[in-house]
């Protein structure tokens, strides 16, 4: 479904990352893990089509370099953290902009039935149609995260690209939202590839695992190839699983 | 969302007509009506309406009055646009350089006497339009070489950039010529007054054409406002459209600049109280703003030449008067509730 072959992107001339070849399969959900500044939200962009980029990314055997914008937006839909907003749109609103591709009427852009119903649908699927004519500046995190869930269904893409969108969140929020994404993947032609600073989360919800440092891809495989002692210590210069081991240590004692 | 809109549209048309009456001689609407109907369509006109009454109506008062109002109009669309597509409440036509732009081809003008071989009675409402519009293309151009992307950022550091360097310019004429400086200032501060018809029959369809346009990209304004990265993977060409709605919003400033001057603050404040009353969507906020901008400046320009005994004040100082206080409570009322929370 997405395939990347020897992709480098960065900044300025600047490789952030560098030489990374993965194939995600339908269906499937890719995590991406590793230290700050490993340049994993950098390679999102790069998928989503935000920034040039060395090598190859095909998306169904179709190359996104040259694709135009719109054509990339049908296939993939990117749900970033919550960042500032200026205007009070309402929850309704913001959603039905998630449909900016598939409405037809080009002189004032309003909305089909069809397009009403997708919404209503998307409202309902997150838990917030009871908010729908609501401010989207008076909604607490966990629900504004949930209107943007929504948008980014509204735009129905085949992949997701999530970029750490449970920061700021409560543990509840987290777990509801990899729950839906994981149930969302797995119908029809289906992939998210998530970017998570939470582990535990993206064990949750991912099938396959890419650790990154420094810009290169240390690991991919199966999770539980992967998520091994050596290789979370070699990327995070720290002994990740004793401090959960730890942790847990903690929890089993109560 | 239906009656709010037509109690705007009734309250501006209200404006108008009391723009119009309102003077050192009063003008009852219905007269107003009899002496429109008797120049447009040639209706009877009353007897107790004197030929002076109508020739002040005509020749003065209403076409003022609808060229402020399309000013005004102008100037609000394209405030609206700047704001949404910069993500800034206080971004403006203004920060990126075209009114700096205009006051230099009106300088050139007025200081040198530059006049266009063709219609030289026009020299200086076009020579303030294409330099006010080739200050966008030109910080366009400079952000474009320095950031492919054009962001936000890189736009307002250079038109600011530019806006400085183009007043340099502009100051550093006006002190060596010396002579001619107050008629720049009068242009500077922006006037309605003894403009005619000419001005009206181009920039009424200049702003309405404008708006519509502006009102055409609706959705794309609306999803800008949640920034680049999001309205690029929703779709939205923003290179291109970033480009097409920055020169639109500056066509529109300049064009009511080259005609009245540089008349600020009413592109700052129409789009923020619009949205407090219609709410953030583009497809309401934009023609709101336009209709809304149109009538704060008819009453601005009222003010201008009523309120004194004798004379008129700038119109471009009275808006500030009304608009300063106005920023300030939007933009430190806003930071003293971040702080308060």
């Amino acid at each position: 479904m997405l395939t990347l072959r020897h992709v480098s992107t960065g900044y300025g001339g600047l490789d952030v990352v560098k030489d990374i070849s993965l194939h995600v399969e339908n269906n499937e959900n890719l995590m991406i893990i590793g230290p700050n500044a490993s340049g994993k939200t950098t390679l999102l962009k790069a998928v989503a089509g935000l920034l040039p980029f060395k090598g190859e990314i095909e998306i169904d055997g179709a190359a996104i370099r040259g694709m135009k914008r719109r054509d990339i937006a049908r296939k993939i839909a990117m749900l970033g953290q919550i960042s500032g907003m200026y205007f009070s749109y309402s929850v309704h609103d913001t959603v039905m902009m998630g449909r900016y591709l598939h409405i037809n009427d080009r002189l004032l852009g309003l909305p089909s039935e069809a397009d009403r119903a997708f919404v209503e649908k998307c409202l309902e699927a997150v838990d917030i149609l009871d908010v729908r004519d609501r401010e989207i500046t008076k909604l607490s995190g966990g629900q504004l995260q949930r209107v943007f869930l929504a948008r980014t269904l509204a735009q129905d893409p085949e992949i997701i690209l999530l970029d750490e969108p449970t920061n700021h969140l409560d543990i509840k929020y987290q777990f509801e939202l990899a729950e839906y994404l994981k149930e969302w993947s797995k119908q029809g032609s289906r992939a998210v590839v998530g970017v998570l600073h939470d582990i535990n989360l993206a064990a949750r919800l991912g099938d396959r695992f890419m650790i990154m440092k420094e810009g290169e891809a240390l690991a991919i495989g199966k999770t539980e190839e992967v998520l091994t002692d050596a290789l979370l210590e070699q990327a995070y210069d720290m002994d990740i699983a004793g401090y959960m081991r730890s942790t847990l240590g903690m929890w089993e004692k109560r | 969302m239906k009656i709010k809109v037509i109690l705007a549209a009734a309250a501006a048309f209200l404006v108008i007509i009391i723009g119009v009456g309102w003077g050192s001689v009063y003008i009852p609407p219905a007269d107003i009506f009899s002496v429109i109907g008797n120049k447009l369509f040639g209706t009877a006109l009353p007897e107790h309406i004197k030929s002076s009454t109508a020739a002040i109506l005509w020749s003065s008062r209403l076409c003022r009055v609808l060229l402020a109002f399309a000013a005004g109009a102008a100037l609000s669309a394209s405030g609206t646009v700047m704001q949404s597509v910069m993500r800034n409440p206080l971004a403006s036509s203004f920060t990126l350089g075209v009114s700096s732009g205009s006051s230099l081809g009106a300088s050139i003008v007025i200081f040198y006497g530059a006049s266009l071989p063709v219609a030289s009675g026009a020299s200086l409402p076009v020579m303030g339009f294409v330099f006010g519009l080739g200050s966008i293309f030109l910080a366009l151009a400079v952000a474009g070489s320095l950031d492919g992307q054009i962001s936000n950022n890189t736009v307002i550091l250079v038109g600011m950039v530019l806006s400085l360097f183009i007043n340099a310019v502009t100051t550093l004429m006006s002190a060596i010529s010396r002579e001619n400086t107050q008629e720049l200032l009068y242009w500077q501060l922006g006037s309605f007054q003894s403009r005619g018809w000419t001005p009206v029959y181009i920039l009424v369809p200049v702003a309405v054409i404008g708006v519509l346009f502006i009102t055409h990209y609706n959705r794309e304004l609306d999803i800008m406002t949640f920034g680049e990265n999001q309205a690029m993977s929703m779709g939205v060409n923003l290179k291109v459209i970033k480009r097409v709605l920055l020169v639109a919003a500056a066509a529109l400033t300049g064009a009511s600049i080259s005609f009245c001057g540089i008349v600020g603050f009413v592109d700052l404040v129409a789009p923020h109280i619009v949205r407090k009353i219609f709410g953030a969507s583009h497809r309401y906020v934009v023609p709101m703003s336009a209709i809304f901008g149109g009538a704060f400046m008819v009453i601005c320009d009222l003010a201008a030449r009523t309120l004194p005994p004798v004379g008129e004040l700038p119109v471009g100082a009275v808006t500030a008067i009304i608009g300063a206080p106005f920023f300030a409570f939007i933009y430190f009322g806003g930071k003293k509730k971040h702080a308060d929370a």
